[in-house]
């Protein structure tokens, strides 16, 4: 921070506009479709997912929509926009999980679960894992689908995240073992329709997701004035080409409402699970972080039981290839939040000036990476995918991280 | 003179936290100018700046860049809908939603 009693040049001030690189924006689209279609060409179901991860980062990047701040927001400034947001899209995803499972799985009390879906046993662990992402993601800034979408809007501290991330995740690989025999192998897998059949899990589900609405309502209570939201009163245009331009500025270069991103985020959930899994981005990273550490000779070695963890397990981006689904979605991630922030003019490298938030991303990145790892997931495949799936772990770990992010606001507050 | 606060590189929650210890600082009618490459910042600083009674303009400073200047408004703690709805606006015409 600088803080100077002169005034600043006004010359910059007039709004200046560099002209619009109108070359750089369509060579950036181009270069992600040409990627997709090379990545579909290679493997069919990876590109999909490389399409999936291109909008998931347009959604993140247009509507900025941070997990992180959902949650530390509610303390920090009693603002519970953000979530009350995703309480809505996960309203609605578990609608469509609810469905694409009932598919698979007609009877759901015959003790099988629905493949794919992020349930998994209930324990200390997730607790241990959403407490210690929940600090993380507040120290750092950003959770992980956020470092993702920063790193593609320009961001240089989320790559630090990033590192601290694989640091966690490999970290929590070196200690799965232990934790699988102490408490994973043994715990309960609580998945609502085995005890209550689909709608009984679904009327839970979704009045618990209104009672939480209501609390978010109640802690935004006597916060004070806030910015309303504008309806447009403009006239449409009447040309097509008139159209089509305030089409393309609403959702290219006007950013969206955050209540829209929830909303796109869990149609495009749903969609991804229909392809083949929910979302989750931890998983891949998890598989390169031991690769990474198994170049130095540090790999955890072989993880007991973790491929019965259904989600975002420190296996799930295994394979024989690593052009697999799971990459796919975390590189579109980066590269579609990185077209958008071209495409709206805000793509920017942006260095923090002071060297203690290089120290934050470090420290948050290896919280949040160690939760991810043994929890099975961030607040997308272990929260956003995990309640939509019907699975109590969702809960369990929502309500871990809303008492991280509590923990994490006192640390931040104290760090200048 | 406006004091200037420059965030540039800071992310959420930093910059609206430094702007509203700046302006816990200011005497009398002393103004502040804050400087972010944040976006998200566009939404918080105006809101906690007019919890504090203090108006605020933003100005597009360059790419991805904003500089708001935040002066004290009487009206910004007697009828502070009627500042950010002005904000709310401004936010608008600058391609930025809430």
């Amino acid at each position: 921070m600088s803080v100077s009693v002169e005034a600043a040049p006004r010359g910059a001030a007039l709004g200046w506009h560099a002209p619009p690189a109108v070359v750089v924006k369509v060579a950036a689209v181009l270069v992600a479709v040409a990627l997709l279609v090379v990545i579909t060409a290679a493997d069919a179901g990876a590109g999909l997912f490389f399409a999936f991860g291109l909008g998931f980062g347009v959604i993140l990047q247009r509507s900025r929509l941070c997990f992180a701040s959902a949650f530390r927001d509610l303390f920090l400034l009693r603002d519970g926009r953000t979530m009350r947001a995703i309480l809505v899209g996960i309203g609605l995803a578990t609608l469509g999980f609810a469905l694409l499972m009932s598919r698979s799985v007609p009877d759901p009390t015959a003790g099988a679960l629905p493949n794919q879906a992020h349930v998994i046993p209930v324990g200390w662990y997730v607790v241990v894992g959403g407490l210690s992402f929940g600090v993380g993601m507040v120290v750092a800034g950003g959770c992980v689908s956020g470092t993702l979408y920063r790193i593609g809007e320009g961001y240089v501290a989320s790559l630090v995240t990033l590192a601290g991330i694989l640091i966690g995740l490999e970290l929590a690989a070196h200690t799965w073992n232990w934790w699988w025999q102490a408490e994973i192998s043994s715990a309960p897998v609580v998945w609502l329709p085995g005890f209550l059949g689909y709608a009984g899990a679904v009327a839970l589900t979704v009045a618990l997701l209104a009672g939480a609405y209501v609390l978010t309502l109640w802690r935004e209570s006597g916060r004070g004035p806030r910015i309303p939201l504008r309806q447009k009163a403009e006239l449409e245009p009447a040309s097509v080409r008139g159209q089509v331009g305030r089409l393309y500025r609403r959702w290219f270069v006007t950013g969206w409402p955050i209540a829209t991103g929830a909303i796109a985020l869990a149609v495009l959930n749903v969609f991804a699970f229909t392809a083949d899994h929910p979302l989750g981005v931890t998983g891949e990273l998890g598989t390169w972080a031991e690769h990474l550490a198994s170049l130095g000779g540090l790999g955890a070695g072989v993880l007991q039981g973790v491929d019965k963890l259904a989600g975002c397990n420190l296996a799930a981006g295994n394979g024989s290839t690593w052009l697999t689904s799971n990459f796919t979605l975390d590189a579109g991630l980066v590269f579609g939040a990185f077209v958008a922030a071209v495409l709206a003019s805000e793509f920017k490298l942006r260095f923090p000036r002071q060297h203690v938030r290089y120290g934050q991303s470090v420290a948050g990145g290896v919280l949040m990476g160690y939760g991810a790892g043994l929890a099975a997931g961030c607040t997308i495949g272990a929260f956003f995918s995990a309640i939509p799936s019907l699975g109590l772990n969702g809960w369990l770990f929502g309500l871990s991280l809303l008492l991280g992010a509590a923990g994490g606001v006192q640390i931040i507050k104290r760090i200048p | 003179m406006a004091r200037v606060l420059d965030v540039r590189g800071e992310i959420c929650p930093y910059p609206m936290m430094k702007a509203v210890e700046q302006l816990k600082q200011l005497k009398g009618d002393e103004s502040l100018e804050v400087l972010t490459d944040h976006a998200p910042a566009l939404s918080t600083i105006p809101w906690e700046a007019a919890k504090l009674g203090y108006a605020t303009t933003i100005e597009v400073n360059g790419r991805a860049e904003w500089r708001l200047g935040l002066t004290r408004d009487a009206s910004a703690s007697r009828d502070p809908s009627a500042v950010l709805e002005r904000l709310s606006e401004r936010l608008e015409q600058l391609g930025v939603a809430e």
